[in-house]
């Protein structure tokens, strides 16, 4: 909250360290000797622990790498700043106002520092969600590079396990997850005529655990033994007891972005709740609203069970308890109930603002009102309940209770109605619309069309007869990218190019945006739609070995695949370039009437001058004369940029 | 307000307050309601190894202190009392209240995590001994980091109490932890509940 | 909507669904089924791709409909009709996939039912009705125990032709899993617990067994083969290998060899294997003089603690531990078999 409450104490803005007290003041001075610190207090207290209470040895290589992993993160964090206020506030110290002070970025370097703008934070959140994307996809690269051919080429089989581990657990937890929270970070205070999110220094906080989440998980490949090699979905027994100390850094890399996640759901929850603009009811809210609305509920709910499961397997591992361990009376299939419990809602939290971002740009470009509002609004809340009820359909075959097979196929497959409600009220949009094929647009319908290709696979593995002979083959692999790829990554690229503008104030190259496009389209279709032949004829997935009879279709999803990386270089270029070198993008390049399209490209440091007041709904394009929200005085120039007919 | 905002040449515009909730208050709701998620997924794992077991609970060779838990649970419980009056006082006004009470509250709550500390170390088991002990200690545990966690906002709370800060209008500093140390009362109850008595 | 329009629409949807139908049917993308349970799963795939094409082809018109008819002209700001909802439609396109979605579970659940069901023997007291096969997984082998005859174990699943079996598996270590593509049947092997599966082969033949679990390093290589025979020939084979392998030693050691799959790992001359996932067996003399052992000694511990002593170039871990296990006189028949066959 920005509002100056009465109990804190202020004091003006510290003026700015120097010499020697440059090392006290936040940022990447303080940030090495605050590590060197911690590392140094948690080894300290764990040989302390460890030789009172007459442990053998003393120094232990997995539980000092454990407690580091949490220790030296949250000195990274104090180094950089990221408990500053708090500190001074516990201790009762005045309190600088700096979640003002430190809104906007003036130069390259405020991307690097803590910023409580929500602004800077989005871009932090998208720029280092790329990055990952792009490791991540590198390490898919080295994985078809090895699966060109059958035998053993590139990689040893412990490698190739950690290879897919890390790129499905990057791709995940590193990209689509915190993309969508960047894009909702830009857009949502801005959308719901707020100055910023309800808590500034939280959201902050929340950006800077990603890349400690990320560098640990990419960083298992430096550790003893190798990176975790148990799949994203890290199974006990196989990640408690049989895999070497990389493991933790998955079991810690989780516990990180999943506080990351759940801080910042909790803030988009109350922004939304308590921050809209006057006249903003919950039914005049965009639909990105409303699906990052429900989105931040799933993670609030779900997210705490995914951290339980990686603890018990990491306590399992370091401290040899049996939550999993059968001959000590612990129950192995537990952990795949309380991982997909988390786990299935994750694919819809995966989803949802994908969905969000897709009505918008299917509306703006079609010119026409999103068909059916409020199903549209309502099917997001039924997935939600639904997302809960259907998590052991991963389990068909993992031997649980055989009753509950039936009763998890018929959850799943109702799912299918709501989303199909989605996807016919986009089609209802576009059908009669004036629409403008621009690169957002084509990655919409390339989102919709592929997107139902995926569901439809889902529906096959959701029938359970179907789903026993398909289960972990590459059918499974097929469906995992047909939703994520063509579903939520599709929709990640539509939102970055629609609100590129927005966010740059400059315009991306359309033409290049094209040509990505396409390129992405056509090499992801050739890359991942063989793969549904080669799970049911008989190829298991996770592994770097097979049978000759596969050889040739491998290596042509592989050559395929290495075109679908090279289709990324064309997006990189683009951003780049037209970041730096773009031309001047108008305030509303596709006359929308959302509110974070009524204020200049970028916005002014805190959006809005004055509060506008809502006054309709968001989709009203073709009514003559419809109003979104009206501005004061001065605002009603821009407003006249838009043209409502 | 308006007077700070004109002290400030770049402030923002006051946001729209679309709600009767807090904001603060609704976030430490929401925070409560993904902890009881976690408390979830302990207890879910609790019932897995216990429904699993298919013998007499607690399985052979443990005892648990039902008595002695049941002491510190009336300690815990009675904290939460005393952190209702601190609030009721400086609602009032009343600093040496709210003083008495939140240091009886973070006393009260120290006294219940030693004891714990102690039962540990006499129970003659331990978390690797097997699922009974790796689940008793990891639930107990659990809620163990949160008191500690909620003493940590109570210091913070107190140490402010100290200073000077605080008022009758303006007090959402002791609100805030108070939700939690009631959220973290209300879980032992439970925990208690479920690993002792049934 | 004007008439036109409908039938270029409906035109598209029948190109669009006759290429996804042409796709279906022209890719064979079914094995050829080799059990019952894996007939009646063919019949579920193909009844979820009927509506699963519909539904395509219906998106894909749609879409490229629009792409081709709704373009806005360049330059052209004018916006669309602005309609905002019709309620009939969103009744039919909440009810249709309803309505879809129960038929898909109805068959699921009845082929599921039927799957797991062993129907009742026609003649009593055959000893084939059903054939019991305890299936045990562990780093990185399978091993088959055949209950009804004096727990007669092999590393390769033999099956009788037309005979309902049921399977019931468990592992020794971490989640595998049970697959055989022409049969369609799977099931997770998980430590502590024994799952059941049943198969009743139709079709004589060779067939992988494949571990579709991810199980660590080797679960690649965790592979083996069921056979599929007359019950005559599956008889016969079961009493053959119960002789044999309580046999003299020396004779049946080759006999445990292959029973245990250390073929489907090592190559070894005598035993016509060939495989080199680990070190070839015809060298042990070299590989015993290297690790400086007797060579008796030397083959016995690499057999019951493989970690021992690892053969430089292979991967520790990878050959399972539980040979140990293995009964006295066939692990004593075991080691002097490999010390006889070993070159010199
Ligand atoms: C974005 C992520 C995402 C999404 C949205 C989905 C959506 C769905 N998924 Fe998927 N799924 C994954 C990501 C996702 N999944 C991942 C990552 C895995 C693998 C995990 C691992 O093991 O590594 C997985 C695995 C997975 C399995 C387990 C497979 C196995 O391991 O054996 C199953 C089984 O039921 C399943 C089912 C479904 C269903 C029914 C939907 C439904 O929500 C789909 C609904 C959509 C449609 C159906 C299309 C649109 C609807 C219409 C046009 C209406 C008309 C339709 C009908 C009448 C049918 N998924
Ligand atoms: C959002 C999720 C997401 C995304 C975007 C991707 C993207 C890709 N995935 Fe991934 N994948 C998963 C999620 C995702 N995957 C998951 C959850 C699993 C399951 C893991 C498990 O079993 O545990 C999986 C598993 C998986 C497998 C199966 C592994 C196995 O079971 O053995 C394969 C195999 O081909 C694969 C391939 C690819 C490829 C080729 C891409 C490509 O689209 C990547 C393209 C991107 C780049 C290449 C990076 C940027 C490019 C450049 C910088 C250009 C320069 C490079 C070159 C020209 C080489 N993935
Ligand atoms: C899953 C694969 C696998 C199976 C099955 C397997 N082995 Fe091995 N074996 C290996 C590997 C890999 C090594 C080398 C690493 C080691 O010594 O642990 C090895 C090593 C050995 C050695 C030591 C050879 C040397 O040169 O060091 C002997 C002897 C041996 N195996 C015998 C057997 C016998 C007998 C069986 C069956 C009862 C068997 N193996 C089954 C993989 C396997
Ligand atoms: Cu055994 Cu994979
Ligand atoms: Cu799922």
């Amino acid at each position: 909250m920005t509002a100056v409450t009465h109990d804190e104490v202020h004091a003006g803005p510290a003026p700015p360290p120097t010499g020697w007290r440059r090392l006290l003041a936040p940022g990447w001075l303080r940030v090495p000797w605050m590590t060197a610190l911690f590392f140094g207090i948690g080894a300290g207290i764990t040989v302390l622990v460890r030789w009172l209470e007459g442990w053998d040895p003393i120094w232990k290589g997995s539980v000092i790498t454990t407690v580091e992993l949490t220790a030296v993160p949250f000195g990274f964090l104090a180094g950089i700043g990221g408990f500053d206020y708090w500190m001074r506030y516990a201790a009762g110290s005045p309190t600088r106002p700096e979640d003002h002070s430190g809104h906007g970025a003036r130069s390259w370097r405020d991307y690097f520092r803590i910023n409580t703008d929500h602004k800077v934070i989005g871009i932090q959140y998208l720029v280092t969600t790329i990055f990952f994307f792009v490791a991540a996809g590198l390490l898919a690269m080295l994985m078809r590079a090895e699966l060109a051919r059958p035998g053993m080429q590139f990689v040893d089989n412990q490698t190739f396990n950690g290879l897919f581990s890390v790129h499905a657990a990057l791709m995940i937890f590193l990209f689509v997850i915190p993309a969508f929270a960047g894009i909702g970070n830009y857009v949502i205070p801005l959308m719901i005529g707020a100055p910023d999110m309800a808590f500034p220094r939280l959201n902050a906080l929340s950006f800077w655990l990603l890349p400690i989440a990320g560098f640990m998980m990419l960083g298992s490949f430096l550790a003893p033994g190798g990176a975790f090699a148990s799949g994203w979905t890290g199974y006990a027994p196989l990640a408690s007891t049989h895999q070497p100390i990389g493991s933790v850094f998955f079991n810690m890399g989780v516990q990180w972005a999943g506080a990351s996640s759940i801080m910042t759901a909790l803030n988009f929850l109350v922004t939304i709740i308590t921050m809209r603009a006057p006249g903003m009811s919950f039914w005049r809210m965009p639909l990105l609203v409303w699906a990052n609305f429900t989105t931040s509920l799933l993670v609030v709910i779900a997210t705490p069970f995914i951290a339980g499961s990686q603890f018990f397997v990491m306590f399992d591992h370091v401290m040899h308890t049996h939550f999993f361990d059968y001959q000590a009376g612990g129950y192995p299939l537990g952990y795949q109930h309380i991982f997909w419990f988390y786990s299935h809602p994750a694919v819809y939290i995966m989803m949802l603002p994908g969905f969000g971002i897709a009505s918008e740009v299917i509306s703006v470009m079609s010119r026409k009102p999103i068909f059916g509002y409020r199903l549209m609004a309502l099917s997001l809340l039924a997935i939600l309940v639904l997302g809960f009820s259907v998590w052991a359909h991963h389990m068909f075959v993992a031997g649980m209770a055989p009753w509950l097979r039936v009763p998890m196929m018929v959850t799943s497959m109702v799912i299918a109605v709501p989303t199909g409600i989605k996807v016919f009220s986009w089609l209802a949009t576009l059908w009669d619309g004036r629409i403008h094929f621009d690169t957002p647009m084509l990655f919409a319908l390339g989102f919709v069309s592929m997107f139902v290709i995926g569901g439809l696979s889902g529906i096959y593995l959701a029938a359970v007869p179907i789903d026993i002979h398909t289960s972990d083959t590459y059918f499974v692999v097929a469906h995992i990218h047909y939703v994520l790829f063509g579903g939520s990554l599709f929709t990640i690229f539509a939102g970055i190019y629609f609100w590129f503008p927005k966010m740059t104030g400059r315009m991306y190259d359309e033409r290049l945006g094209k040509l990505h496009f396409w390129l992405t389209f056509i090499g992801f279709n050739l890359t991942f739609f063989p793969m549904h032949w080669l799970g049911i004829q008989g190829m298991p997935r996770r592994v770097a070995d097979y049978v000759p009879r596969f050889a040739d279709l491998n290596m042509f999803i592989s050559l395929a695949s290495f075109g679908l990386g090279a289709s990324t270089l064309v997006f990189v270029y683009n951003m780049v370039k037209s970041w730096r070198f773009g031309p001047a993008a108008a305030a509303n390049p596709w006359r929308s009437l959302t509110l974070e399209w009524q204020v200049s490209s970028p916005p002014p440091i805190f959006n809005f001058d004055e509060i506008p007041q809502v006054v309709g709904n968001p989709y009203e394009y073709g009514v003559p004369d419809a109003r979104h929200a009206v501005f004061n005085g001065d605002r009603q120039v821009e407003l006249e940029e838009v043209p409502t007919r | 307000m308006t007077v700070q905002a004109e002290a400030h040449a770049a402030h923002p515009p006051e946001a729209h307050q679309s709600s009767r909730v807090d904001a603060r208050t609704l976030g430490m709701f929401l925070f409560i309601a993904s902890e009881v998620m976690l408390f979830g997924s302990f207890f879910t794992a609790y019932f897995f190894v216990r429904v699993s077991a298919h013998t007499h609970w607690p399985t052979a060779g443990h005892e648990l202190p039902v008595f002695v838990a049941g002491i510190n649970t009336i300690i815990l419980v009675s904290s939460s009392f005393t952190m209702h009056w601190a609030l009721q006082a400086i609602k009032r006004g009343n600093r040496a209240g709210l003083q008495a009470g939140l240091t009886l509250t973070f006393l009260l709550g120290l006294t219940f995590l030693l004891t714990q500390i102690r039962e540990y170390s006499r129970l003659g088991f331990a978390p690797y001994t097997d699922a009974f002990g790796t689940i008793f200690y990891c639930l107990t545990g659990l809620h163990g980091a949160h008191v500690f966690v909620g003493l940590t906002l109570l210091l913070a709370a107190t140490i402010r109490s100290y200073r000077g800060h605080y008022t009758a209008d303006a007090h959402w500093g002791v609100e805030i932890p108070g939700i939690y140390w009631h959220f973290v009362d209300v879980m032992w109850i439970v925990v208690y509940t479920t690993v002792y008595i049934l | 909507m004007r008439r036109g329009s409908v039938a270029q629409l409906v035109a598209i949807g029948i190109v669009c669904g006759g290429g996804a139908a042409l796709v279906a049917i022209l890719i064979p993308w079914l094995p050829d089924p080799a059990s019952r349970q894996a007939g009646r799963i063919d019949f579920v795939f193909w009844f979820v791709t009927v509506i699963c094409i519909a539904i395509f082809a219906l998106v894909a018109a749609v879409i490229i409909y629009s792409v081709l008819k709704f373009r806005a002209q360049p330059g052209e700001d004018m916006d669309g009709p602005p309609i905002h909802g019709n309620t009939g439609l969103e009744i039919v396109w909440t009810a249709v996939p309803a309505a879809l979605v129960t038929a898909i579970s109805i068959v699921s659940a009845i082929v599921l039912a039927k799957n797991d069901h062993i129907p009742k023997a026609s003649a009593a007291g055959d000893p084939l009705h059903p054939l019991v096969v305890e299936v045990t997984a562990q780093q990185f082998a399978w091993s088959f125990k055949y209950t009804g005859f004096g727990d007669l174990t092999s590393a390769t699943l033999k099956l009788p032709l037309n005979k309902p079996v049921k399977l019931r598996i468990t592992s020794l270590d971490v989640n595998h899993s049970f697959w055989v593509p022409e049969f369609g049947q799977k099931q997770d092997a998980v430590p502590g617990s024994w799952n059941n599966l049943v198969i009743t082969p139709d079709k004589n033949g060779t067939y992988p067994v494949i571990c579709t679990e991810l199980c660590g390093l080797g679960h690649a290589l965790m592979r083996s083969r069921a056979e599929v025979m007359p019950a005559q020939k599956f008889l016969s084979w079961a009493k053959g290998q119960q002789k044999k392998l309580g046999g003299p030693a020396g004779s049946s050691g080759k006999a445990v060899f292959t029973a245990n799959g250390c073929d489907s790992c090592h190559t070894f001359t005598p035993a016509g294997a060939n495989k080199k996932i680990g070190p070839d067996l015809d060298n042990l003399r070299q590989e015993a003089q290297r690790a400086g052992q007797p060579l008796e000694q030397f083959i016995r511990t690499s057999i019951v603690d493989p970690n021992a002593y690892v053969e430089p170039g292979f991967t520790k871990g990878l050959m399972p531990t539980s040979f140990s296990s293995l009964p006295k006189a066939q692990l004593d028949a075991l080691v002097s078999y490999l010390a006889g066959g070993a070159k010199k």
